[in-house]
């Protein structure tokens, strides 16, 4: 086992009060990261960990020197950070696999930059190839491998080139879970046996068991802006054994600090700021959510349930399971604190009634709650056909959040509404339409 | 260098050769013969008195007519693809460019092909004075246009939309831009360049045939390059129907020549450039490539370059340099300065470029004088023919280069028509020109000699509806032929793989061989040639709507299929909810190809011949086809400007709000 990773460990990659704007196409600026401040010393393992929206993936590009930012600075061993520096390499979630060249190819790919004569790249591909457990495999094309050996090659591309510091991107999360395990306790081992000579990981996760198994130190990110929220120093010896009580703690302790907003310690999951009509809806299906909210009505605890539990049984990723959460108190159906999930009583009414009943109650919510369905309806209603085309709501999101956001926001309210059979939408033509109001007999 | 790990064939014990050495080697050297003779005559001397170049029909020189073809259409090929490399990258990385390039590209592959050759030969003799080079050029100009946009537009969307994370990849590697351009950018390219250039070359099959008889200021007979293009042109002037067997079979035989022994392996190399999750079913085959790869010989002389490549590669790397990535940060007042300048500077090109165009088909007065419309200044000798311009020569009317009398001309003469000789008005009358009333026609202000009327725009346009009728009417028919078919054969997978090979090939076998056929028939019933030559436009066109059509009945998902039966969906709504939905892309994909080419072939298929007989159907590819005097001249610049914007504004209209629907709701994922 390592020793503990001191502080007093010379600084490898610093990043002071990066900020990171995008311009929205009305020329708004919103933010993406907002004044966020690490460093990764030697002998560390370092897990940055967030929801979607934390801009995580950002960040890392950043570091990087893939995107440059807009305001603060990176810098690799006290040089500023430009671009990709020699001494950094990068484990993609997706691979990122050159199709056309061999596994061999791939992995001298690494040192072809370097400009390192045939004879040698040749060598060290074999011999990374070696280390991480390719061997057999050097003339085979990534589209004859499986997942978890496309991985393998992606770590040896990165770690031929003998990197100072190795960046990875999700790396397990596009492989199964036995395959994700096998390979992340490899390179744990590669590490502790210091077989590697890099001096230091960050590896960005939305998986909090994966951060609390790997990392020396946790960084956990705030969503919208993308904020440094807590750090966590992970106790050592590293935890390896999912069962041992402390191992469980620190995963208890990661699920509270990202369900409990940043101001408050123990109030409900609600936006601090009033809610407005930009406010980014949580991509949560409809379907998804009724699922939830019916699993946490029924026993063993009849409305309460602990989130890290129901994530393991109901086999969803936190990047899944928060946005549910999320949306669910998002329309006062459930509050969540603390790690756990409770029904509200306007939860507890919604699971107990089925069919349109049910409806009636998401319908009421979604009214109540939901600028921007409160607002759609509005104009809808207001209209003489009954009808709106969605780019003109699309355009009122832009002026808060990016095209893309804008799309997924307004996609989120139309399953919405269209599941409380509140509105309809065409999608061909791209219209909201809503049924005209059948006259009341007197 | 010293390997520490030995390659895995240094270990197994084997000879220098294989025995595909002894196919390859001599392959090789029977190449470099055959381009070596078909070089020798294709830098032959050819000045002013030179005679006449003419072709025998004699069938024993079709072999070396078929080299010299071959040639031509590959040193075509070479440019296309050196072009593309480079205007696409340029296109693609330098920041800005593409706002210029891509709209060029994309009016320059709206313009009829055979226009080009009318607008360069000139130029091209310039450059290669004394040698038949020049008339080389030109040929080899004409065919490269007809493929270079395509392949040109096929590499920059393919730059464009290259994967994020490979991007990411190449910059984390810290690839430099020639490696990068090696190992992602070309590689990323391949399966569709090669596709794009398959369909280009079919194109050129075509356009060979029509280029290689060129028409050469000076000259009263125009020059047939040896080629089977011009053996085509003599065989139709003499009508020869044996001479059109023998070409129609030596075509047959290039063309299986060039598939066997190019795109073959050409294909079945590019297979391994697809991005694709898992191994594809069938891969495509080719014996070529399986002797290139396993012949132990020739492959070592291909290696001997490798230290220059290996130099070349270790000289460009990045070493311990960073990367700079490019920053997109928000504009600064200079750049928006810098943006401004530079969309200035386009706005000043452009109509600069607008004002010259102008001027070279309305003359200085841009179509007006004294704020009075010219009107059209017609030619008096509308065959061009070299005796009838000299008889007017002989009258004191200026003939310009081309042979052309201009009524203008005429009028100078007479005093504006006050004085019509006797000799004059006899000649006039001579070819069915009115001898009066030359007042009235000289009295108003006439465009100058050779420009043309902003009135004759409108005739021109009107040509241009009558062709895009034609072309929609009969794209259309064939669409309805042929869609049924298409999607019949493409649900029998045994059948598609015999059928694919065969439509392609009729794709690429140069629909022009069969006009004569058509001439014949339309004389002997007396058909009327303005509706019965538009079939002419999709005869080789039409094979991109059944191809497509099968490949897209191919790939409707079994379980679509089989959810069709079991719901009982037949008939007429098996159609319309599964098939016809199911194959849009690949309808809209068929279309567009067919139409574009439609277009191109209106300049051949609307004026065809028969030894003495010509048909001409109303069109505006009968106007350019009219026009191609061998100089570049305004009206032919006129038909090409109308051409390209109708083309243009047809595929905006129909085909690009179609191509949408399709990507955005018939797309199976």
């Amino acid at each position: 086992m390592t020793p503990p990773p001191k502080t007093s460990n010379p600084v490898i990659l610093s990043a002071q009060h990066l900020s990171k704007f995008f311009v929205s196409p009305e020329g708004k600026p919103f933010t993406v990261l907002e004044d966020i401040s690490l460093e990764l010393r030697e002998g560390e393992i370092v897990a940055l960990l967030g929801r979607s929206g934390s801009g995580k993936s950002t960040l890392l590009r950043t570091l990087l020197g893939l995107i440059p930012p807009s305001r603060g600075e990176v810098r690799y061993r006290g040089q500023p950070v430009t671009g990709p520096m020699p001494g950094m390499a990068l484990v993609f979630q997706s691979f990122a696999l050159f199709p056309w060249l061999t596994v061999q190819q791939n992995v001298e790919l690494g040192l072809e930059a370097m400009g390192i004569p045939a004879a040698e790249r040749r060598r060290r591909a074999l011999d990374a190839i070696r280390l991480i457990g390719l061997d057999g495999f050097e003339s085979a094309f990534p589209k004859e491998l499986s997942g978890g050996m496309r991985q393998r090659v992606g770590f040896a591309r990165a770690l031929v080139t003998n990197p100072d510091v190795l960046f990875m991107d999700e790396p397990f999360s596009a492989l199964d879970v036995l395959t994700s395990e096998t390979l992340r306790s490899e390179l744990l081992d590669l590490w502790a046996e210091q077989r590697i000579p890099t001096k230091s990981i960050l590896i960005v996760t939305h998986n909090i068991e994966e951060a609390a198994l790997m990392a020396d130190r946790i960084l956990i990110l705030s969503a919208n802006p993308g904020r440094m929220r807590s750090e966590i120093q992970v106790p050592h010896p590293r935890l390896d054994n999912r069962n041992h009580p402390a191992f469980k703690e620190l995963v208890e302790q990661i699920y509270r600090i990202m369900t409990t907003p940043a101001g408050g310690a123990s109030t409900p999951t609600l936006p601090a700021e009033p809610r407005s009509l930009g406010y980014r809806l949580p991509a949560a299906s409809a379907e998804a959510l009724v699922a939830l909210l019916e699993r946490v009505g029924e026993e063993p605890n009849y409305g309460r349930e602990d989130l890290p539990r129901l994530a393991d049984e109901m086999q969803l990723e936190v990047d899944d399971l928060f946005p549910l959460a999320d949306a669910a108190a998002l329309l006062g159906l459930a509050e969540v604190k603390e790690g756990d999930i409770q029904l509200t009583p306007q939860g507890r009414l919604f699971v107990e009634q089925d069919g349109s009943a049910r409806k009636r109650v998401f319908a009421a919510r979604l009214s109540e709650q939901i600028p921007l369905i409160a607002h759609i309806l509005r104009v809808l209603e207001a209209r003489p056909g009954r009808r709106a085309p969605e780019n003109r709501f699309l355009q009122e999101l832009e002026d808060y959040m990016s095209t893309e956001d804008a799309e997924a926001v307004l996609a989120t309210a139309i399953d919405w509404g269209r599941y409380a059979e509140l509105f309809e939408y065409d999608y061909n033509a791209g219209v909201l339409s809503m049924e005209e109001p059948v006259p009341i007999a007197r | 260098m010293n390997r520490i790990f030995p390659t895995p064939e240094a270990v197994r014990p084997h000879r220098p050769f294989s025995r595909w050495d002894l196919l390859v080697i001599p392959g090789l050297i029977a190449l470099f013969v055959l381009v070596e003779l078909g070089l020798k005559g294709a830098a032959a001397p050819f000045g002013p008195k030179t005679p006449d170049l003419t072709v025998s029909l004699n069938p024993a020189n079709l072999p070396y007519y078929g080299l010299r073809t071959l040639l031509r259409m590959a040193v075509a090929l070479v440019f296309s693809f050196g072009f593309t490399l480079v205007y696409a990258t340029i296109a693609a990385r330098v920041r800005g460019a593409e706002r210029v390039m891509i709209p060029v590209l994309d009016f320059l592959q709206s313009l009829p092909i055979l226009g080009f050759l009318t607008a360069t030969t000139a130029m091209f003799l310039g450059i290669f004075r004394g040698s038949l080079l020049g008339l080389e050029a030109a040929a080899v100009f004409a065919i490269f246009t007809s493929q270079v946009w395509n392949m040109t537009f096929s590499f920059y969307a393919s730059l464009t939309t290259q994967p994020k994370e490979l991007q990411e990849a190449a910059l984390m590697l810290r690839l430099s831009p020639w490696q990068r351009f090696w190992k992602l950018d070309v590689p990323y390219a391949m399966p569709g360049l090669v596709w794009n250039t398959m369909m280009s070359v079919s194109g050129g099959w075509f356009f060979v045939v029509a280029s290689e008889v060129i028409s050469v200021v000076g000259r009263d007979h125009p020059q047939f390059l040896p080629g089977v293009g011009s053996y085509v042109a003599l065989a139709i002037q003499q009508a020869d129907v044996r001479a059109m067997i023998y070409a129609g079979l030596t075509v047959l035989v290039l063309v299986l020549l060039y598939d066997q022994l190019f795109f073959r392996p050409l294909v079945a190399w590019s297979e391994k450039f697809k991005i694709e999750l898992s191994q594809g079913q069938d891969t495509p085959h080719s014996w070529v490539l399986t002797a290139l790869q396993r012949a132990r010989f020739a492959g070592r002389i291909a290696q001997l370059p490798v230290p220059l490549w290996e130099w070349l590669w270790r000289a460009t790397a990045l070493k311990n340099r960073p990367v700079r990535v490019k920053e997109v940060r928000s504009i600064t007042p200079q750049q928006r300065l810098l943006g401004w300048g530079s969309t200035a500077l386009i706005a000043i090109v452009a109509l600069s470029s607008l004002a010259y165009l102008w001027t070279f088909l309305f003359g200085p007065g841009w179509g007006f004088a004294h704020g009075r419309l010219l009107q059209p200044n017609p030619n008096l000798n509308p065959e061009f023919s070299a005796s009838m311009a000299k008889r007017f020569e002989d009258l004191g009317v200026r003939r310009s280069s081309e042979n052309a009398v201009w009524l203008s001309e005429v009028c100078r003469i007479s005093n504006n028509g006050q004085t019509i000789s006797p000799e004059l008005a006899k000649l006039l009358t001579e070819y069915r020109l009115e001898p009066t009333g030359w007042l009235e026609r000289c009295a108003k202000p006439l465009a100058p000699a050779g420009k043309v009327s902003l009135l004759e725009v409108l005739h021109v346009l009107k040509l241009g509806l009558f062709t895009a009728l034609r072309v929609t009417l009969f794209v259309l028919l064939a669409m309805l032929f042929w869609v049924p078919i298409g999607v019949w054969i493409g649900l029998r997978p045994q059948l598609a793989g015999w059928v694919q090979p065969l439509a392609q090939f009729g794709a690429a076998f140069p629909a022009n061989l069969l006009f004569p056929i058509f001439v014949i028939l339309i004389i002997h019933f007396h058909l009327n040639p303005e509706f019965w030559t538009a079939p002419l436009m999709v005869l080789g066109t039409q094979w991109y709507i059944l191809f497509n059509v099968v490949a897209g009945a191919t790939a409707l998902p079994s379980d679509l299929k089989e959810a069709a039966k079991v719901t009982g969906l037949k008939g007429w709504s098996w159609w319309r909810r599964l098939a016809l939905p199911a194959i849009f892309p690949a309808f809209v994909t068929g279309g567009i190809t067919a139409t574009g080419g439609s277009w191109n072939a209106s300049i051949v298929a609307e004026v065809v011949s028969w030894g003495d007989v010509t048909l001409t159907a109303t069109g505006l590819g009968a106007y350019i086809a009219h026009w191609s005097t061998g100089e570049f001249n305004p009206h032919v610049g006129l038909g090409m400007v109308v051409m390209g914007l109708m083309v243009l504004a047809y595929n905006r209209l129909v085909w690009r709000s179609l191509y949408r629907l399709a990507e955005e709701r018939y797309k199976l994922a």
